[in-house]
Parts: structure tokens; sequence; C-alpha cells
């Protein structure tokens, strides 16, 4: 720190500072010491408050015959202290409990606003949304927008990645990237760069991410390095208010305007309605690892998922549905009535209209089929699950040809489909050829 | 406000850094601990711009290590209440916008930005009246009041308005 010439030094004594504090503080205690600062600013607030008080008691008395001064005094008085910064009220300046409504870390340390604030705040960036024809849009980044491996756990057969990772200097141009300083390597999900320049004419987005700041921002400078799309919408775990969960408490956004991409389920218990459960993203041989999959990783394999028919393309269909819906169709409707989960479901539910799904042997005997994660899926995606074949089911779904129901599907020329057929159809939202999901022995094991 | 005060302080020195540079190592070792830290009352310090006296050393029993009362003069930076100051746009959203003047973070909550200035959301966030003519961005300069001030061990936060008199916009980054 260094100071300019030119600035503006009022006093050149000490003696001139101590007196200009004295008067400030109004109060002295015996010494100097740096660290009574707090009690004197709180003798002063509390006189303050005194005085107030009084205030408020004359105002009671003069009440009628002037109503005047009541208006005025009233207005200074009575403050609903809606946030803080720094332990300060953000209208009125006075100290208020640290600890009071949420904080709202990612926008600025120290800053917490409580629920009529924040509703407040809600109400007007809707209206904001509604003039410029925006929603929200939430975006997870591992396995959702990229995947990230440390080095240390890079296999010596993905050590050719590392020759061919794209400049930092045109990170515009690059997907692989190579981060020494975090010790890291990332690959952003193909589609990506297309998908955030499409969304953001339809969507205000949000970073939104389990891995910490300094992460965060990495990732965002990767994803966004012309700084158009997130701006300070960066919330990373420290800035959530539960262990473990993501929630919308801490978005300035209404919640029925609100669409979030995620591939793990059970961070928005909360929110599940607004989630597009993504199929995970996994480049490096590392993240399969971790998630338990003994299949060669795509690094591995020197591929990639699908550019244009891929995940993030499959997305932005059903996002530009959405937005259109809510926007374009059914004018007749208040947009207070519009709600982006009703759209959502009713896109999904048209995929799989009219068929009629019957499981052979793929869950376990003793459980509860309808809670099972693939009749969820099903049925989500608009299919009617039953447990019994008649003549109206048009899938058997399977993991082996030669059960009872699978025979019966191949008698009967019904759909024979593997389970993968419902997943696919699902994270793909639409409905796949049966053809590609066939039934095998070799399957079975 | 800036101000150039006398400070004394009770520096504590290992007794590795006696002999010939004593001096420059007590020096070196308060401007390390001291400049910009802050303390309530005196606000941030700034820099040390002299010494003015170094007491006689008082070895302490067992440890060996010497504290000397050092007097030293520095320049010091205090924001209060009612202060107008100038200050760069940091950071601008729905909620208001951040401001810095040095050591000082100001927050202008939206309840403080005159009505007729709106918030328009996009790649550079700002608020802007409704003819257009004036428009807050991040690196506008302002003139704002502070109306609550706290000084932390390391970091000085205040509140600040712009709605009042002569306040507001003095440079726009768009034009300048
Ligand atoms: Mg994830
Ligand atoms: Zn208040």
């Amino acid at each position: 720190m260094t100071i300019v010439s030119d600035s503006p030094v009022h006093s050149s004594s000490s003696d001139d500072f101590a007196s200009f504090l004295d008067a400030e503080l109004a109060t002295s205690t015996s010494d100097s010491s740096a660290d009574e600062e707090g009690d004197e600013e709180e003798n002063l607030e509390s006189k303050r408050v005194k005085r107030r008080k009084v205030e408020v008691l004359e105002i009671l008395e003069e009440v009628q015959d002037s109503t005047a001064r009541v208006e005025t005094s009233k207005e200074e008085a009575i403050c609903a202290h809606p946030g803080s910064f720094g332990g300060m009220c953000i209208i009125c300046g006075q100290r208020v409990a640290e600890e009071a409504g949420v904080a709202i870390a990612y926008i600025h340390k120290g800053l917490r606003l409580d629920s009529p604030e924040l509703v407040r705040l809600r109400n007007a960036d809707m209206k904001n949304k509604l003039n410029q024809k925006k929603l929200h849009l939430i975006l997870d980044l591992d396995h959702t927008l990229l995947n990230s491996t440390m080095l240390f756990h890079m296999t010596s057969e993905e050590d050719y990645l590392k020759s061919n990772a794209d400049s930092l200097q045109d990170i515009q141009n690059g997907s692989l990237f190579m981060l020494e300083h975090m010790r890291m390597m990332t690959k952003l999900r193909p589609y990506v760069r297309q998908f955030l320049k499409e969304a953001n004419e339809m969507f205000e987005m949000h970073i939104y991410t389990m891995g910490d700041k300094p992460y965060a921002r990495e990732m965002a400078k990767l994803l966004d390095p012309g700084d158009q799309y997130f701006n300070d919408r960066i919330i990373s775990r420290d800035d959530g208010t539960q262990k473990h969960q993501k929630g919308l408490d801490v978005v300035l956004a209404e919640e029925s305007a609100v669409l979030i991409l995620d591939d793990t389920e059970n961070a928005w218990t909360k929110h599940r309605e607004n989630l597009i459960l993504m199929e995970r993203y996994h480049f490096f041989a590392s993240s399969c690892q971790q998630f338990g999959f003994r299949c060669k990783s795509l690094s591995l394999l020197k591929s990639d998922e699908s550019d244009t028919d891929g995940a993030l393309a499959s997305v932005l269909r059903v996002l530009k549905r959405v937005h259109s819906m809510y926007f374009d169709e059914d004018p007749r409707d208040a947009p207070s009535n519009r709600d982006v989960r009703e759209f959502l479901k009713s896109v999904r539910k048209e995929i799989l209209q009219g068929c009629r799904i019957v499981f052979s042997r793929v869950f376990p005997t003793s459980f509860p089929p309808e809670s099972h994660q693939l009749w969820k899926m099903a049925e989500q995606l608009g299919a009617t699950c039953l447990v019994e074949v008649d003549l109206s089911v048009t899938h058997v779904v399977a993991n082996d040809p030669n059960t009872e129901k699978s025979r019966w599907a191949t008698n009967e020329t019904k759909y024979l489909v593997h389970p993968q057929w419902i997943e696919a159809t699902y994270y793909l939202w639409q409905r796949q050829v049966e053809d590609k999901y066939p039934v095998n022995q070799s399957k079975s094991q | 406000m800036f101000f150039h005060i006398t400070l004394e302080r009770n520096m504590q020195l290992h007794p590795r850094h006696f002999g010939r540079n004593l001096r420059e190592n007590l020096i070196a070792k308060l401007m390390k601990d001291v400049e910009g830290t802050c303390s309530g009352r005196h606000g941030f310090v700034v820099a040390i711009t002299g010494i003015e006296n170094v007491g006689k050393g008082l070895i302490r029993d067992g440890t060996g290590f010497v504290t000397f009362p050092v007097k030293y003069r520095c320049v010091v930076f205090r924001p209060f209440k009612g202060q107008i100051l100038e200050a760069v746009v940091t950071m601008v959203n729905k909620m208001g916008f951040f401001a810095e003047a040095g050591p000082v973070q100001i927050f202008v909550s939206n309840h403080l930005i005159p009505d007729d200035m709106e918030f328009q959301s996009g790649d550079m966030p700002n608020y802007t009246t409704s003819d257009g003519s004036v428009k807050i961005q991040k690196d506008s300069e302002v003139r704002l009041k502070l109306i609550g001030t706290r000084v932390d061990a390391t970091e000085i936060f205040c509140i600040g308005t712009i709605k009042d008199d002569f306040l507001g916009v003095i440079n726009d980054p768009t034009t300048a």
C-alpha cells in the first residue's frame, strides 16, 4: 500500500487526530488501547437508542397536534433492518445481530439478507426477467458441464493428454486444459460452448458447485473467458446454508422461474421439480473409477460424447421448449401463474406417452417396484407401468431374454428392451429406437 | 480521512536479531507487523513514515526475548460516519453496488440509490436513470456518504448512500 502524492492528508498532528477522535466517539475511557473501540461504539449505540426512545415518547404525546412531525420522525426511528453488511444494517447503518438472515457470501463476504428482503428482491427480479423474457438456469460443474482430474490420479495411458492440452491463451477455442497451479486437468463437455451461448439468450445463468470457491472461479474462467455469462453468480460449497445440499435459498430468483442442471439428484432434495437430471460426463479414468465403473473411460478410448446428439444438445432443446412455453404460449395465463416446474413435467410426460411397460426381473423381488428409479423414470416420461402382462402392454424391460415375460414379449411381438433404453430416453429427452437396446444373453450376466 | 500520527508499540525481538543490525531488524519487523492492519480506534495503517524513538529494551526472563517500546509515525486512514467519500465501484448487482476506497469496502444497497435509477442486468450490470443520462457500473467513480462504519482487525466495512444532493456518479468509465 502506498500513498498517492495528492492524497488529502487533513492533519499533520496526532493531537488533532486525538481531539477529533474524542469528539467523534464522545466518550473517553482511560487509555488508548485499540480493543476498547467496540465498547465505546456500543455505548454510543445504546445512547442513540435511548435518545430515540425518548423521541418516540415525545411523539406519542404530540400526536394530536403535529402529524407532520410524526411522519418524519417515524421514518428515522423505525427501520426493519432488512439486511446487513459487516454487521451493520444496509439501510440505517446501525449495528445489528451478526447472525440475522441468510448469508449471501458468494456475492460478498459479510453480506446477509432477511427473508422479507429476499422476497422483495426476488419479486423485483421477476419483473425484470419478464421484461427481458429470461428465466434462471443453475448449472452444476462436475460431470454436468465438465470433468476434472487431479494430475496424480491420471494413468500412464492418459499421458498423451498432457501434451495435447489446449492453450490457456486461447481458452474460447479449447476444451482440454492443463491447470498446473491447481495440479489438475479439465475437459469441457462437448457442445458446452454452443450450449452456454444459446442458453444465455434465454436465461440468467448461475454456477452452483460442491467444489470450493477457487475451483469454481477457475472453472468459470474456462467456461466464460469473456466474462459474459456468470458475473458474480458463482456459488460454491461454502456458500450454501446446509451441508452436502444445494438450495435455492441463497439464489435471488423465484423458484417458479428456475431450472437446474445437475448430475446429482440428492444435492437438490428440496427442488427436485426444478431439476433436469444430467447423465454423468466421465472423461477421465479416475472419474469412472470414482463411480465404480469398470468400463474404459473416454480418455482411454480416445473418444468423446457426441457433439450434436449428446446430453447438452438434448437438454438445450428442452430448455428452448420450456422457455417458449413460458413466454410464447397461452398469453391468457397471467405471468404470476406460470411455473417452469409444470412445463418441465409436461414436456417430460410426452416422451413415452402411450407406452405400457412391464419389468421382468429387473428389480430385486423384495423391492417395492414403484419406488425403483427405473419405474419412476418411466412414469415421469409418461409411460404406464404394470406388474403383469396383458395385451395392452407395449414394452417388456428385462436383462434376460429367457424369462417368462421376455419370451411372452417375443411371441406377441412386443418390444423387448434393456433397462438402458429407459435411462437413455430419460437423459436424452427423446424416445430411443428400441432396436438399439436389445436384450442379449451376454448382457444378462 | 487520512491522518499522520504517532503511535507506540512494544516490539518483541528474538535474540538472534541482536547485533549490528538490531535497529534495522526492529524497523523491518514493525513494518511487517503493522502496515496493512487495522485497529478500531485508528483505522487502517497505510504506511510507517519514520521512527521517533526506540526505548530501552527489557529482557524477559527465561526466553531471552527483549521487548522494545517503539514510537513511530505513520499515515492512517479511518472512515467516519457522515463522511463524504469518493470511491470506485467494484461490483453491481440487484441488491445494490459495492465500492472501494483503498482498504475500505462500501456497500450501497438499492434502498439508498435514488428511486429513478433502475437496475439493468446483462453482462455489464448497472443502475441507470430512465433517460439513460446517468449510469453506475463497475469502475464508475462515485461520491457517497457513509452512514455506518466498522473497523475489524483486517478489514473496514462501511454502509454508504447516494440518495442525497450532490452524491452519485462523478466519473463514468464509458465516457472517459
Ligand atoms: Mg456434479
Ligand atoms: Zn436499519
